[in-house]
């Protein structure tokens, strides 16, 4: 009995003790080359384990240099950015592969390997960890089930259409269990019908507990969800609004 | 690298090299005939030096006895040449030794001579230098001595032998390390066409969390692999090359010409040509890398 009141005290603790921020930026400018303008100017925002937010911004507002920031593709010119509380500045060069673990990207032009099979281009991530060959059918077939694909796992993707080749994509972003899902324009290449699906995906996915960042053009999308939405426009932060629409407020 | 990642490595780089199969086979071709011609050379250039060798050793100085020589005068010589420390042989060879000698080629061309009371030939020294090189300059002194008839030492075929095989050794080195560059550049340049091949899979393991050397190690297997190949191909094919060569000289039956033994041969390209071939090969994967793994 005690032993089970120890035992509740020591998650209780450990569920405390995790940072409750997922992402954490402070004072971040970024410029591409020492004389050029800065690209992103004074950001300042947190997003919570969990949380489902939308980018938006027009385009060149910066969107798609703050997600690479995020995967430390690039380094920031000033100010931190930390995830699950581990600063990506200070990140040593060996530590990257295992910080992209835990973040699982999803891309506009889906970059699958289009010769290969659905099942191969998910196995293929995970043995890029060590997994073994049983844990890799099995995370395969799991995650291929999650996007309605599992009829589909030997076709190659190059025969699939625009909207199935996104769930693979996605598919291979949950593979590795990542507490974080980044994804940029994911619905940019696909009709209005299939966009939905996608995003209706993420949107899944987040109730399972994983933080989703979304940068997005997607106007319908966005207001139609009602998550938080951090509009940015010129490489500042222009609002920052809990259950927010596209068109910023005026 | 754990077990699985090594089937991996060895796995992907297989797969690589059969996905372009036929740029592998050109590449291991390319490697094939560099390695062939660097093997060629090696065997002229072994074989110029077992040749240069056999002969330096053959080369005598042959000194004959002036007739009027007094036997005293004959003592006198003798104990000149044994006080030189440049020979590594001195040998006396009798007029009747020499006769003797010449017996058997002679056969029953002198039948009705009486050769022995009549031998028209003279004593000798025959001496070997220590340095095959100095035979000409101590040729030279002895002419000087006391008692010395003739001086022999295949006047001209030496210096001539020496200075074309050291001429052809120093052509088949350039030739070598030439050949050697060219091979590098071109397994650098087959390893980077597959790395630009398979570039959109690497971009998408770097973003999936692949370590470096996870993304490298096909790379430099797949090298390796060209590599080996195109050292062990033209291996056979100059062992079958070689044999012809040996067996025809043999038959040609040429004085002092004699190849090396096949085995010495084989074991001598072996050594060199392997590793060389290897290592060319990792070499190049190595090169070709650096660029695409920045993050
Ligand atoms: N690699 C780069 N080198 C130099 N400048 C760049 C680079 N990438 C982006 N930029 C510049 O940075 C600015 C922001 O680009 P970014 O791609 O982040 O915009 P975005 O919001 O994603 O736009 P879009 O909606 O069109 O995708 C643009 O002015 C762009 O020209
Ligand atoms: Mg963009």
């Amino acid at each position: 009995m005690s032993n089970n009141v120890t035992y509740l005290l020591i998650m209780l603790s450990k569920l405390v003790g995790r940072p409750n921020a997922m992402i954490e930026v402070k004072e971040l400018y970024h410029r591409y080359g020492k004389d050029s303008d800065f690209v992103l100017a004074n950001l300042n925002f947190t997003i919570k384990r969990g949380e489902f937010v939308f980018i938006v911004g027009p385009s060149g507002a910066g969107k798609s240099t703050l997600l690479k920031l995020f995967i430390r593709e690039i380094v920031p010119s000033q100010g931190s950015i930390s995830i699950l509380g581990q600063d990506l500045g200070t990140m040593p060069p060996k530590q990257i592969p295992y910080l992209r673990r835990s973040i699982g990207m999803v891309f506009q032009d889906f970059r699958l390997l289009e010769d290969r099979t659905a099942f191969d281009n998910i196995a293929f991530v995970l043995r890029v960890t060590g997994a073994s060959a049983g844990e890799i059918t099995r995370r395969t077939s799991h995650v291929l089930d999650l996007v309605g694909l599992a009829h589909k796992a030997y076709a190659r993707v190059c025969d699939l259409s625009g909207g199935e080749q996104q769930r693979i994509g996605l598919a291979r972003a949950i593979a590795n269990r990542p507490a974080l899902i980044i994804a940029d324009e994911p619905t940019g290449n696909l009709d209005p019908d299939t966009s939905l699906e996608i995003m209706s995906l993420l949107r899944q996915i987040n109730l399972r507990g994983t933080t989703i960042v979304v940068a997005t053009h997607n106007r319908e999308i966005v207001d139609r969800f009602q998550k938080r939405v951090i509009h940015l426009e010129d490489g500042r932060i222009a609002s920052d609004e809990q259950k927010g629409v596209y068109a910023r407020a005026l | 690298m754990p077990c699985n990642g090594f089937t991996y490595a060895w796995g992907e780089a297989f797969k690589s090299l059969y996905r372009n199969r036929w740029m592998s086979i050109a590449s291991v071709g390319v490697v094939v005939v560099t390695l062939l011609m660097l093997g060629t050379f090696m065997m002229v250039s072994l074989n110029l030096a077992h040749i240069t060798a056999t002969v330096k050793g053959q080369v005598e100085i042959v000194v004959y006895v002036d007739e009027k020589a007094t036997p005293e005068q004959q003592k006198q010589l003798q104990t000149m040449l044994e006080a030189r420390t440049d020979l590594a042989e001195i040998r006396f060879v009798s007029r009747e030794e020499a006769l003797e000698r010449l017996q058997p080629e002679l056969g029953d061309f002198l039948e009705g001579y009486d050769i022995e009371a009549e031998n028209p030939l003279r004593d000798s020294y025959e001496l070997r230098a220590i340095v095959p090189e100095s035979v000409i300059n101590i040729a030279k002194e002895l002419e000087g001595y006391p008692a010395v008839g003739d001086v022999f030492y295949g006047q001209g075929v030496v210096e001539k032998l020496f200075n074309v095989t050291r001429g052809l050794q120093i052509v088949a080195l350039s030739l070598m390390v030439l050949l050697s560059i060219t091979a590098v550049f071109l397994i650098a340049h087959t390893i980077k066409l597959t790395v630009y091949i398979r570039s959109k899979e690497i971009m998408i393991m770097k973003y999936v969390g692949a370590t470096n050397w996870f993304i490298r190690w096909p790379f430099i297997l797949e090298g390796l692999t060209l590599g080996l190949l195109g050292a062990i191909l033209p291996l056979f094919a100059l062992y079958y090359i070689y044999g012809l060569a040996a067996s025809w000289v043999t038959a040609q039956n040429i004085m002092f010409l004699s190849l090396l033994p096949v085995s010495v041969m084989m074991f001598e390209l072996v050594k060199y040509l392997v590793p060389l071939g290897t290592g060319l090969g990792i070499l190049g994967s190595s090169l070709s890398m650096g660029r695409f793994l920045k993050v």
